[in-house]
């Protein structure tokens, strides 16, 4: 028990040399991560791996080769595995519900997956998420009649439940509008307890907003693991502003100011370097890697 | 505080027939005894001034809090009926509680299985009874004489989807929070299957028993039953378990149809049939056991 309490305090995740294959697609391959307490944000393409690592993690699904340990508990180990799950909290990217449900019922059935046995404690739980997520006026409404980002709500609450040490967020703000988003981050940020929190997203004002430290993961690979500003400055020198577009730049978009935004080696004409964000960051890599 | 006044207000009233202040902030803050609760309770039900004067002693966040809490646990309900009789029947409230989400158990698909019984077991009796003429368009062909042969064919199957809907993740919209709870997934697996077992073998016995067919039918169908059923969740632990609950129904449904086709369809369900039955389940059941912690890990992968 002591030794348990130890685990916990110095909790950490760490994955090494994670490799995972679909037929003949690589999924991960030789991963190695460390996660500390606090919110890491995952960033990368879709068919990055993301999916894929956050279920490892999570439990649900096993790597072909590697190890994860965490809180220095072995998932392989049938007893470490469901201790694991007991500190837990996972919303997957596509989590089906049981549409019939009451929005109540629903998060009641969770809980009960997640041992809480007793019929006032789960309701103490249930009412405890649904205030967290502003669903506390849904309690009756059956899930079909939920629109998305009340359902992806639904969602966050659930990953709540006897509030866990480790959170798994498979892309939470998918579905939000920009205010859920906004009290989604404060939630987030919020937490008591200081969970060991990964979130995916492909918001990069999200990882910019709350999360201390950014992984980028690329074609099964990670490729960038530090803070976001240090990810914004792998893009330094190299992000532009002009009225042009211009092909030479590895990447171009529009901003909202009718100006094109360009990241690159070469300076279009008349073009002005601008203070690079988590984004740029983002993109150079993602580009590098040919990822795009 | 006194005890003086007489009425409505009972032992908890004042000199002037009202709980005092501090009677009411005590009982506010859940600070006094049983009894005396009771008694200014008896007084609040009748006296709207001392309710709107406890008002004043209510802690409004503990107030919001309780209030939330009641209105999760109107909404979560008590799962009805059948749910209220199990519980008292000794059977834990968080298992009823997750058996409730198994597609099987839901009226739809029961009304769909007892439609299914309807038609075969109908048209079983239709040609029993001369209603309908073996040549008739009731009749379903390749099954001469034997009017029996639909519903031996149907019955255990029918039995069997009911179970594989309980197991499949494909059935289970949240398989993935299951997968990833600290329950245990064997647990889980074994009180939906039993508990789909259980909703679709009454039926199917009910059927047979209707069915002008020999009376030890009903029974001799449920060891078919339930070893179909086994076999699919013991399949479960080798292969995905979609292809085990397709295995099984070809298992059963490959002689069934074989022993219809030479007019001896009750071949199944007699004594040799039967004893391999409890042998084949003996086995699965070692299988399942053994082979547990599949349902644990990897289940869904």
């Amino acid at each position: 028990m002591d030794q348990m309490t130890l685990n916990v305090r110095t909790a950490v995740v760490r994955v090494d040399g994670l490799s995972r294959r679909y037929g003949a697609t690589r999924a991960l391959d030789q991963v190695d991560l460390t996660l500390e307490r606090g919110i890491t944000g995952l960033l990368g393409p879709n068919g990055a791996g993301k999916t894929t690592l956050l279920s490892i993690l999570a439990t649900v699904s096993e790597p072909d080769a590697g190890r994860v340990s965490a809180f220095g508990l072995d998932p392989r180990d049938a007893a470490e595995r469901v201790e694991i799950r007991r500190r837990l909290g996972y919303l997957p990217q596509e989590l089906g519900y049981h549409r019939h449900f009451t929005v109540a019922a629903f998060l009641d059935y969770v809980a009960i997956l997640k041992e809480i046995t007793d019929r006032r404690r789960r309701a103490e739980e249930v009412a405890r998420v649904l205030a967290a997520v502003g669903l506390e006026d849904r309690a009756r409404s059956r899930i079909r009649a939920l629109s998305g980002g009340m359902r992806q709500r639904l969602g966050i609450a659930q990953a709540l439940l006897g509030s866990p040490d480790l959170l798994i967020l498979d892309e939470p703000t998918a579905g939000l509008d920009p205010e859920q988003r906004l009290r989604f981050r404060e939630l987030l940020s919020g937490l008591p307890g200081d969970p060991v929190t990964v979130l995916s997203t492909h918001q990069a004002d999200d990882i910019a907003a709350i999360c201390p430290q950014v992984v980028v993961l690329l074609q099964g690979q990670v490729h960038f693991a530090g803070t976001p500003s240090e990810l914004a400055a792998t893009a330094a020198g190299r992000a532009w502003a002009a009225g042009e577009r211009d092909d030479r730049a590895h990447l171009s978009w529009r901003g909202g100011d009718n100006r094109w935004r360009h990241i690159g080696d070469h300076p279009p004409a008349g073009a002005e370097l601008v203070s690079p964000t988590v984004e740029d960051g983002y993109l150079m890599l993602s580009h590098a890697a040919g990822g795009r | 505080m006194t005890n003086s006044s007489p009425g409505a207000a009972g032992p908890v009233a004042g000199a002037d027939g009202h709980p005092g202040e501090d009677l009411l902030a005590s009982y506010a803050a859940g600070a006094i005894d049983e009894v005396a609760a009771w008694s200014v309770e008896a007084h609040l039900t009748a006296c709207g001034r001392c309710r709107s004067a406890l008002s004043a002693h209510v802690d409004a966040e503990r107030l919001a809090h309780n209030r939330s809490v009641l209105l999760v646990r109107a909404a979560i309900g008590d799962g009805g009926r059948l749910r209220r009789v199990l519980r008292r029947g000794g059977l834990p409230d968080h298992v009823l509680g997750l058996v409730a989400a198994t597609p099987s158990l839901r009226r739809s698909w029961l009304l769909s299985v007892m439609g299914v019984l309807a038609v075969v077991a109908g048209e079983a009796a239709a040609v029993r009874y001369g209603w309908i003429t073996a040549g008739s368009p009731g009749r379903i062909p390749g099954y001469p004489g034997q009017n029996l042969a639909p519903f031996l064919l149907v019955g255990p199957l029918l039995v069997l989807a009911g179970v594989a809907a309980a197991f499949l993740p494909m059935f289970d919209p949240a398989c993935r929070l299951a997968a990833a709870a600290p329950f245990s997934g064997f647990v889980l697996l074994l009180a939906r299957s039993v508990s789909a077992l259980a909703a679709a073998l009454v039926p199917v016995a009910a059927a047979a028993f209707l069915l002008p067919g020999p009376g030890w039918l009903p029974v001799a169908l449920m060891l078919p039953s339930l070893t179909l059923c086994a076999f699919a969740l013991a399949a479960a632990t080798v292969l995905p378990p979609r292809a085990a609950a397709v295995m099984a129904a070809i298992l059963w449904a490959v002689p069934a149809l074989l022993l219809a086709v030479d007019d001896v369809p009750l071949l199944i369900v007699q004594r040799n049939a039967q004893f391999g039955c409890a042998a084949v389940l003996c086995a699965c059941a070692v299988v399942l056991l053994a082979r547990r912690d599949r349902f644990e890990w990897g289940w869904i992968r």
